[in-house]
């Protein structure tokens, strides 16, 4: 996995998300990209359930669940700490994400807004059914990215449509650097290639890169990327705007 | 004409033979116009065709005499020598035209010219820039060049065990692991920071090729030997690999290769920020998508590929 910048494009004045998706995907192809593909990003919300059993109940349970599974072989490379659960459960409304990158296909990833990613198993839907007393789906609340894929050298460019239900809402752009991984070394270079199709409408870098000075990147962080899109694209939604038919 | 060609034509022969192709073209048109007469007038139509049988019989055989009088002179006439330098193009000299269209001389001009050349001065410019990393003198005949081989290729394991771990020792931000999987010759592995990975295959101390991959990139095989043949996955790696091939023929000593281990370890080391050096010529970063790979053998600066001139 190499550096990856996450970004939104706006909508252009007078045109359809479609007619902008297309328009960025000529610019793409005249530029030398060649097409490879498609690509879906997608989000599922969870409210934390207010519960009465305390923090030790709440492992035990966690425990009794994973042993009943565990014949299915789940996976999981990242346990959050009993402590940390304790202190997510004293606080009703904290919302997890559960989210799906086609570029992963047999992975899952669960994260919270401020906290630790999870990188489990795909089995990891099917355990999430089980612990629907914890955490509630919230409604309509499954927003994804759909769109191709292009690579153009080591450049690797994912154009997508996110889409809310059945109406679209926005394009988010991504742009992998396949042969770097440290974030901080190679923004300028990632920056001068998004100006060259994005044009103004290029981003500043994201949070993610200041975050980690010198650690290698991974896709947790693309998938906090992607969660932070999605919730400012969920926001944008509740004023009213006229231009996005 | 600077040249005549040396024509050794019997002329006697030669005026013969004009002249008897003179009397077969008499005889043949004789036999034509004896065709279209057609049978004289005699009292007996046997007579006619007789008399006309026995004239165009000797028409013929005399068309056949001048032929082979024709061929007798054309075997003495003889052919043109070969002598002249150009063979198909000494044809050139036959050009009546020799003002307008000098083509003759001006060839033959330039023909001794590139043999005198090609002869003296540029042989020896052209094999200064030898490939070749032996230390054995060029033109040295085989019989005396010495038996025995060089010191420097039989060296002890141990010797270039220390040599390269004190070039590990010299850069922080370069780390250098020796294994020997396959016999005596020495196989590095040397990780530049965050950036790349980069397999040397040594013969003694001499590097053999080397092979550049991106540091998130496998380097070893499914058995867990080290891979020394696959490319890497990245273009910008690839272009790497080919100017660090380009850098072990550049750096040549063969009296003392630790120095060459050392430069190149030097030079290999510059492209720490390969990600984070704009291109010395153009100030960009990207062209056609790759950055600055080359690096300067001399200065260490960073440029383009097509930048570097």
């Amino acid at each position: 996995m190499g550096v990856t910048c996450v970004s939104q494009m706006p909508v252009a004045e007078g045109k359809s998300v479609q007619q902008t998706v297309e328009l960025l995907t000529r610019k793409l192809e005249m530029l030398g990209a060649e097409k490879q593909g498609t690509f879906c990003v997608d989000c599922e919300t969870y409210h934390t359930a207010a519960s009465t059993l305390g923090s030790q109940g709440w492992s035990a349970m966690v425990r009794s669940q994973l042993t009943a599974t565990s014949t299915s072989q789940v996976q999981v490379i990242l346990l959050p700490q009993p402590s940390q659960v304790a202190g997510i459960i004293g606080q009703t409304g904290k919302l997890m994400y559960v989210m799906h990158n086609s570029e992963y296909p047999l992975s899952c990833f669960a994260l919270f807004e401020n906290g630790p990613c999870l990188i489990a198993d795909t089995n990891f839907d099917v355990l999430m059914v089980k612990l629907k007393g914890f955490f509630q789906s919230a409604k309509a609340s499954k927003i994804e990215t759909r769109g191709t894929r292009y690579q153009y050298c080591d450049f690797l460019v994912k154009v997508g449509t996110v889409t809310m239900g059945p109406s679209a809402r926005g394009i988010s752009v991504e742009v992998e650097y396949g042969p770097c991984v440290v974030a901080s070394d190679c923004w300028s270079l990632l920056l001068e290639f998004l100006q060259s199709f994005l044009g103004s409408h290029t981003p500043g870098a994201p949070a993610v890169f200041g975050n980690r000075h010198d650690a290698v990147y991974g896709p947790a962080d693309t998938m906090v990327q992607y969660m932070e899109l999605f919730n400012k694209i969920r926001k944008q939604q509740q004023v009213p705007v006229a231009g996005i038919r | 004409m600077a040249d005549v060609i040396n024509v050794s034509v019997n002329l006697e022969a030669f005026s013969q033979a004009i002249s008897a192709i003179q009397a077969l073209r008499s005889s043949v048109s004789r036999v034509f116009d004896c065709l279209k007469d057609g049978m004289r007038n005699k009292e007996t139509l046997e007579g006619r065709e007789k008399a006309f049988i026995a004239h165009f019989q000797d028409n013929l055989h005399s068309v056949n005499r001048d032929l082979n009088e024709l061929e007798r002179l054309s075997n003495l006439v003889g052919k043109p020598s070969e002598n002249h330098p150009l063979h198909n193009s000494g044809l050139l000299s036959l050009d009546p035209v020799q003002d307008k269209t000098p083509l003759y001389s001006q060839l033959l001009q330039a023909y001794k010219w590139s043999n005198k050349y090609h002869a003296g001065l540029a042989s020896g410019l052209l094999n200064q820039q030898s490939l070749k990393r032996s230390a054995n003198q060029m033109g040295v005949s085989a019989k005396r060049r010495p038996k025995a081989q060089p010191t420097t290729l039989v060296l002890p394991p141990q010797y270039v065990d220390d040599v390269i771990s004190r070039i590990d020792r010299m850069f922080p931000e370069m780390s250098i692991h020796l294994s020997r999987p396959n016999g005596t010759s020495a196989m590095l592995l040397v990780t530049l920071g965050k950036v790349l990975k980069v397999i040397v295959v040594m013969r003694s101390l001499f590097i053999d090729r080397t092979i550049v991959k991106g540091y998130n990139e496998n380097v070893y095989t499914e058995d867990g030997k080290l891979d020394i043949w696959s490319k890497s996955n990245y273009q910008v790696f690839q272009k790497v690999t080919d100017h660090a091939t380009t850098a072990l023929l550049h750096y040549q000593l063969p009296q003392m290769p630790d120095v060459v281990v050392r430069s190149f370890m030097t030079w290999l080391r510059s492209y720490i920020k390969l990600f984070q050096a704009p291109c010395q010529r153009c100030g960009k970063f990207l062209q056609d998508g790759l950055p600055p790979t080359w690096r300067d053998f001399r200065t260490l600066e960073a440029f383009h590929d097509t930048c570097r001139q």
